[in-house]
């Protein structure tokens, strides 16, 4: 089945608007595609996409050489906000931009649920 | 231990990590991913962050070599790379037209942001439609054949010419240090005739 480009950025946008504090997220291939994005407009969805393709490659290579394992989450805390990675099977990796008044319970919830939604559409 | 930090850059399948993991004394950090673009009719995977080699000279000496990702989206990390780098090379593939245009913008991206020595390295000179390295050079706005960076032909899977391109760039960078003033910038004018041409062949078997 074909990929909805549709879906994706329904379930982004949907994310991104309920969730509160959340200003972004996108969903990019592993080599730095952007599938679907939802970012402030100031950002370059390229670079933003080709970013978070570095930083899981980078993360997953730590997890494997110093044996942590798979790694189930990359996130950057700033004294503006978090920006959160998350694996989202093997063809997507789901980024997400919070602010700093995130609650982080809220967040990782919500990624995690959103998560499994966007596993769905990629099948 | 003195270390030197070299960066191998280029243009997509151009060769950089294959470069890095011939050169490399140990199992290479790489981070590859499947490729989805255009790079994906080149080859099925393609380096994401950096690939990284190192290379121990004797007691004395340690190269750290660091190969960059092709693509412009990843020019942020040409930019962490270069910043700390002593010397680069720039590979180019000799039989894809496109690569000289894409070659310039890294060359002009590079220069932007370091004058430090840089050789280019010419690469799949034995595929089909290669052109030959002069045209590649000119390509690159190169024409006077005693004013440019020093150019060596690569073959990235054979040990000997990586090993032979390496020392090339060595060499470079240890001229430039001995330099009071180190004339690295592009167009070069700090190297003797005998050293802009270096005597290094490529070797097909």
């Amino acid at each position: 089945m074909a990929i909805s480009t549709e879906k994706l950025g329904y379930v982004l946008q949907n994310f991104v608007s309920t969730t509160s504090d959340v200003q972004g997220a996108a969903v990019v291939t592993p080599d730095g595609l952007p599938l679907a994005v939802n970012i402030p407009n100031t950002m370059d969805e390229e670079r933003v996409s080709a970013m978070s393709a570095a930083m899981l490659s980078l993360g997953e290579r730590i997890g494997m050489e110093l044996a942590r394992g798979a790694i189930d989450r990359i996130s950057v805390e700033g004294d503006a906000g978090f920006s959160i990675l998350t694996s989202c099977g093997n063809d997507a990796v789901f980024l997400v931009l919070a602010s700093k008044n995130a609650k982080q319970g809220i967040l990782m919830l919500e990624i995690k649920r959103t998560v499994s939604d966007l596993r769905y559409i990629l099948g | 231990m003195e270390l030197m930090r070299l960066v191998i850059t280029g243009t997509p399948g151009a060769g950089k990590t294959t470069f890095v993991q011939t050169v490399s004394d140990i199992g290479i950090v790489n981070t590859d991913r499947t490729a989805t673009d255009a790079t994906a009719s080149l080859k099925p995977k393609t380096t994401v962050a950096f690939d990284f080699g190192r290379v121990s000279l004797g007691a004395s000496m340690e190269l750290h070599v660091y190969g960059t990702p092709g693509q412009a989206r990843f020019n942020f990390m040409w930019d962490i790379l270069i910043r700390r780098a002593d010397a680069y090379m720039l590979l180019v593939a000799a039989h894809r037209p496109s690569d000289v245009s894409k070659a310039n913008q890294i060359l002009a991206f590079m220069n932007e942001r370091v004058h430090i020595p840089v050789v280019i390295g010419i690469t799949h000179l034995d595929c089909f439609g290669a052109r030959s390295p002069e045209e590649i050079m000119n390509g690159l706005g190169y024409f006077d054949a005693r004013n440019r960076p020093p150019m060596v032909m690569v073959d990235a899977n054979s040990t000997n010419s990586v090993n032979r391109a390496l020392n090339v760039l060595l060499l470079v960078l240890l001229m430039s240090r001995n330099k009071k003033h180190p004339e690295t910038l592009i167009p070069n004018t700090s190297f003797s005739p005998t050293l802009s041409k270096p005597k290094v062949e490529l070797t097909l078997t």
